[in-house]
């Protein structure tokens, strides 16, 4: 492993466990992308990987060597601030170099990398001006060159996109994407955003309340979310899950009943908005829910149904429900190999 | 190793403030002292403590009316300053017009004049229309230079209350007087408060106008201090008592303004 | 129809944004006691009038008044780089203490509420009340920072302060310093702490140590208060009249002599308005010119903010 975080627990001066034993490790090369709602601990990891932060105990690990107590700029880490944090009395070239002129590297050389830098994030135009004078996606673009340009092993980037606007955003991640093929270095990205990470990392680690709840290929977290938690974070809109109980092969709950393969008792049933299908009303599959909203969102159709208990229930399709108002009953049917189950008590996957 | 630095930098920080704040401390002493524990050539830090001194100078001497003096002083360029300055600061905060900058500017380079410059024109100027020797001379020259205090500092506070405010207030159906006066002023009521105090400060502790415009009659407890001083047998019990006076209330305010005071202080240009 | 659906005549024009009946009061206050007898001295100041002399009630003689005082006044231009001197070194002196007394501060009190404000008891107090507390430290026979200061030997037993002339303006700058230093500590402080703190941490990341931090970063995001605090100090110094007046009154002979002591002792003492006028004006002038700029660095930080998006 050529990064490792090993039983690592931070705690606040004010008594808050932003991560609570936290356990993950990834190689060299890879696009790492912590994603957790806020108060998750990612911003908190990736500090402690910067060195901004130091641990409560634990320790982390990399290339095997024990840089726990190693201040930062001996860690060979880069950093993309999430407020971008550019020097604002430096025009964008000194930006860029400061990190060069810091390690005392030739005149001549800094010009060169600068340069290359400033054509591979196409900024060239910029670097006399100040920071000020930047639009936010130049800005961007300046503080990943400055995190690159003396090329470090590790790229961290705490929420790089989050003050962007949507277009300049899908724009940036595009980018970051080429960059990382291009330089085959290790990224690690914070991030909320689910899109962000699923486009992004060759695998990401999913953080609820500091604890690590799943480590995987975004496609793995997708198919198979390793709890509840997962299943409810993952997804636009997420996975429905309904608790209820198992009796003979059926799964019952409210006016939803479904064949299941599940011992009997009692468990929580997940499945997509967008494979729930659906079915003639006299199908034997078939169950009637009622349509409480309905929300177009062209060229797909959101149609939300309340179940008893007050639980609602989201169906995406892109069927033609120009017919369909709230109010009416609809037949669907949950189809079996779309399902997955969750222990009622913890919320872990069973299969 | 990072926990010495820090014992040292309180270390130095508590020598500093023992020097800070012991001529002070002896002030306030030398006003409970008799007269042989003030002339011993040996400090004295444990003394009988005696009372004698105040009612000597404030009373026998008649420096009672120079602390009423100083506060109608103080009270009265203080209320007319806000009164006078906090609309113009709300009109600089909100509305823009040409010049608006330079006019700004203008109303500073007022609190930086020197007092020794204004203070002759002044003095001749109020000889004329017969007001030296009255308060009414050093209330107007204090409110001339509280002014700009006011302007500047009250600027920045109306400038952070959301001109969504105003309009807000204006769409329920007031005028833009009626919503400066009724809904900003009461949300800006801390900041002029502290503007009001730093005022009153500023005005109780001057001298050079005062000095200058009132030699007798008016005259607030600065300008008195000078007159106990005497060549040979100055009573330094009751000049400390004069001192202490002068002083104690304008501590006990700047606790009270401390937060603001940095404002205050840059005019407004760094916020505390 | 409710209140305020028919304005009045003035409601009208303050809502149309005309705003001079707010702000006309200010401005003629200024007006009239600031600007009016900042000409009246201009004016006086080309004039021969004296309190002194009957004869002399003030006949224009133009730029006499100036041409003696630039040419032939050596006790002026004694005063004038006295107070040069003075404001130098004793702004100097205050800033790199107070600076570093910030820094400490900042770096190492969580707890700076209490601290701050006791540190600043000096510089609130009355000028007049700082030098009298300091006429009694350093009285010569009884005064208790003589007595202290003669005990570690940095007085010889039978002087004083105050009638040594080679001592008189170090201490002078000294008491200054005294009462100054927390205005420099509390305005570096304020400053101190509304520093971003990400400019640091991006510093941390691409290598830099504390002291490269200090300089690359600290010191040029410091810039415009530094220089806001220089040029207030500076002012104020420059004007000082307070203090010295009550300790020295300029004395012995003129060794403390500032030139607000001067400009002071031309108009009251010989009552040579005229000529005093020059000289006020001649302070008015240095005034003016560290002013606009100061005006010059706090407006270039605000056009600064502004600029950003």
């Amino acid at each position: 492993m050529a990064v490792s975080f090993k039983e690592v627990t931070k705690r606040f001066a004010d008594g808050t466990v932003a991560l609570d034993r936290l356990d993950l490790g990834f190689d060299l090369g890879e696009f790492i992308v912590l994603l957790g709602p806020s108060g998750s601990g990612k911003t908190t990891a990736c500090r402690l990987l910067a060195g901004l932060e130091q641990p409560s105990s634990g320790r982390i690990e990399i290339e095997g060597r024990d840089v726990t107590n190693v201040p930062p700029r001996f860690r060979g880490i880069g950093m993309v601030f999430q407020n971008y944090a550019l020097y604002s009395h430096k025009t964008v070239f000194e930006n860029i170099a400061y990190p060069l002129r810091i390690r005392k590297v030739a005149a001549a050389e800094i010009e060169r990398s600068v340069k290359d830098m400033a054509e591979l994030l196409r900024i060239a135009h910029y670097l006399q001006r100040k920071p000020a004078q930047l639009s936010g996606g130049q800005a961007q673009r300046v503080a990943v060159a400055r995190a690159l340009v003396w090329q470090p092993a590790i790229c961290l980037m705490d929420e790089p996109l989050s003050n962007l606007d949507a277009l300049l955003r899908l724009h940036m991640r595009t980018e970051l994407n080429r960059l990382h093929r291009k330089l085959d270095k290790t990224f690690v990205f914070v991030t909320h955003d689910q899109e962000e990470a699923m486009t992004l990392a060759t695998r990401m680690a999913v953080l609820k309340e500091g604890r690590l709840v799943q480590f995987d290929e975004p496609k793995t977290i997708y198919r198979r979310p390793a709890n509840r938690f997962v299943a409810e974070f993952m997804g636009r809109p997420a996975m429905n899950t309904i608790d209820g109980v198992v009796k003979g092969g059926i799964f019952k709950a409210g006016a939803v009943a479904c064949a299941v393969d599940r011992p009997d008792g009692p468990v929580t049933l997940g499945i997509r908005p967008e494979q729930i299908e659906f079915m003639a009303s006299n199908a034997p599959a078939a169950m009637t829910l009622t349509v409480d909203v309905k929300e177009a969102i062209e060229p797909d159709t959101l149609l939300i149904f309340q179940n008893a208990g007050g639980q609602a229930i989201t169906l995406r399709t892109q069927t033609n429900c120009d017919a369909i108002e709230p109010g009416q009953p609809v037949s669907v049917s949950f189809p079996k190999q779309a399902l997955h189950y969750f222990d009622a008590a913890t919320g872990k996957r069973v299969e | 190793m990072s926990k010495s630095w820090k014992i040292l930098a309180i270390g130095i920080l508590a020598c500093v403030l023992v020097l800070a704040l012991t001529p002070y401390v002896w002030i306030l002493l030398t006003s409970f002292k008799g007269r042989l524990d003030i002339l011993s050539t040996q400090p004295t830090w444990f003394f009988m403590p005696t009372f004698a001194n105040y009612p000597a100078v404030f009373i026998d001497k008649e420096y009672l009316p120079l602390v009423f003096n100083s506060l109608v002083i103080s009270l009265g360029s203080t209320v007319l300053s806000i009164l006078i300055g906090a609309p113009a600061a709300y009109v600089f905060a909100r509305t823009d017009f040409a010049g608006k900058e330079d006019l700004f500017f203008f109303f500073l380079t007022t609190r930086m004049a020197p007092p020794i410059a204004i203070a002759v024109p002044l003095f001749l100027f109020f000889t004329t229309i017969g007001l030296t020797d009255t308060i009414y001379a050093v209330v107007i020259a204090h409110t001339s230079f509280n002014l700009s205090l006011v302007v500047w500092m009250m600027r920045g506070f109306f400038a952070e209350i959301p001109k969504e405010i105003d309009e807000a207030a204006m769409m329920d159906g007031r005028s833009k007087l009626g919503a400066f006066v009724r809904v900003i002023v009461p949300l800006a009521a801390p900041g002029l408060a502290a503007t009001a105090v730093l005022c009153f400060i500023m005005s109780w502790n001057e001298f050079l106008y005062a000095f200058i415009l009132v030699a007798f009659e008016g005259r607030p407890l600065t300008v008195g201090i000078p007159g106990l001083i005497t060549p040979h047998g100055t009573l330094w019990g009751q000049v400390a008592a004069v001192a202490v006076v002068a002083t104690l209330p304008i501590i006990v305010f700047t606790f009270l303004v401390q937060r603001h005071l940095v404002r205050g202080l840059t005019f407004g240009a760094v916020k505390g | 129809m409710t209140k305020g659906t028919r304005p009045s005549r003035g409601q009208f024009l303050l809502d149309r944004g005309a705003s001079m009946p707010l702000i006309l009061p200010a401005a003629l206050l200024v007006l009239v006691f600031l600007v009016g007898p900042f000409y009246y001295m201009v004016y006086t100041a080309m004039t021969d009038l004296s309190f002194a002399n009957p004869d002399q009630k003030g006949v224009f003689i133009g730029f006499d008044n100036f041409r003696r005082l630039v040419r032939e006044d050596a006790i002026f231009w004694g005063s004038f780089w006295r107070t040069i001197r003075f404001v130098l070194v004793a702004v100097s002196i205050e800033f790199l203490l107070g600076f570093a007394l910030a820094w400490l501060i900042w770096r190492y009190i969580e707890r700076q509420r209490l601290l701050t404000t006791l540190l600043l008891v000096p510089m609130m107090l009355a000028p007049v009340a700082v030098g009298l507390i300091w006429r009694l430290l350093l009285q010569g026979d009884f005064g208790m920072a003589t007595h202290y200061l003669r005990a570690v030997g940095l007085l010889s037993q039978s002087s004083a302060v105050f009638s040594s002339p080679g001592l008189v303006m170090p201490t002078i700058i000294a008491i200054d310093v005294w009462q100054w230093t927390p205005f420099v500590t509390l305005i570096i402080l304020a400053g101190l702490m509304s520093l971003p703190r990400s400019p640091f941490e991006a510093a941390t990341m691409d290598g830099a140590g504390p002291w490269r931090q200090f300089t690359d970063i600290l010191l040029p995001l410091m810039r415009p208060i530094i220089a806001l605090v220089l040029l207030l100090r500076g002012i104020d110094a420059f004007k000082e009249f307070d203090k010295v007046f009550i300790m020295t009154g300029g004395g012995p002979g003129t060794v403390s002599e500032l030139l607000s002591i001067y400009a002071y002792r031309v108009n009251f003492k010989t009552w040579n308005l005229g000529y005093g006028a020059a000289v006020s004006f001649m302070v008015y002038l240095v005034v003016l010119i560290m002013c606009s700029v100061f005006y010059k660095a706090v407006y270039w930080k605000s056009a600064d903010q502004e600029a950003r998006p």
